[in-house]
């Protein structure tokens, strides 16, 4: 049993991304889209980046990243809105963070 | 004593203005767009406007950022006319910028960056506050 993680407020005015990163498991995924891709400067995020262990994935779509001028981390896999269909499709369920 | 007449006066003038905050993040939702339209009507009639960027607010002000790659239309452009309305009085909460580790690098002049206790009291200054 996998979940696909679909982040989309910033950490910065929501707790989503705390509550999400509560329930997250081991073989699960993480794609941070829209305002979810701030939370790549948020502490929380330096902690889950010490947590990936090669089972678990962390995603951010490129353009939502680059529309905000955000940077792009070496540790955080970029990718389109069309391989976020595929994900769906690799994990039995999805939660949306929204 | 002219010294101190302007002087208060000039306090006054502020006492009279608008003060708009802008707390949320530019591309998610329509605030910042709904907040940049008051405060050129408010210029555009000559009232005086001061804006705030606090919280996710302060993305709105980031350099580099490009809506057309989320299909919005770029409204943050319009920013740079604010000179033109003669909105001068630009504040962003420091404190919100160091928590989301951002530069001080704006893609527009004359923003002044406040610690928490100076951005408090130039938005007390104000008798009118909307918040976006």
């Amino acid at each position: 049993m996998s979940t696909l993680h679909l982040v989309r407020q910033s950490a910065f005015a929501t707790n989503d991304f705390a509550q999400c990163l509560s329930v997250l498991d081991h073989q699960d995924s993480i794609v941070l889209m829209d305002d979810g891709c701030y939370n790549l400067k948020h502490s929380l995020m330096d902690s889950l980046i010490k947590r990936v262990d090669g089972t678990l994935s962390i995603n951010v779509i490129t353009s939502h990243a680059q529309a905000r001028a955000l940077e792009i981390l070496a540790s955080v896999q970029h990718i389109e809105m069309s391989d976020v269909v595929e994900l769906t499709f690799n994990h039995t369920k999805v939660i949306t963070w929204q | 004593m002219t010294s101190s007449y302007t002087e208060e006066k000039s306090d006054l003038s502020s006492n009279n203005g608008l003060a708009i905050i802008n707390s949320k993040a530019p591309f998610s939702s329509n605030n910042g767009k709904d907040a940049l339209d008051i405060a050129l009507i408010f210029g555009s009639f000559e009232q005086k406007v001061s804006l705030f960027f606090q919280g996710d607010g302060v993305y709105q002000l980031i350099a580099d950022q490009d809506g057309r790659l989320v299909s919005i239309k770029d409204y943050l452009k319009t920013f740079s006319a604010f000179e033109f309305y003669d909105i001068e009085d630009i504040y962003v909460c420091q404190q919100s910028l160091v928590n989301r580790q951002l530069d001080e690098k704006f893609h527009i002049d004359d923003v002044q960056v406040l610690p928490s206790v100076e951005f408090s009291s130039a938005l007390n200054r104000h008798q009118h506050v909307l918040r976006f």
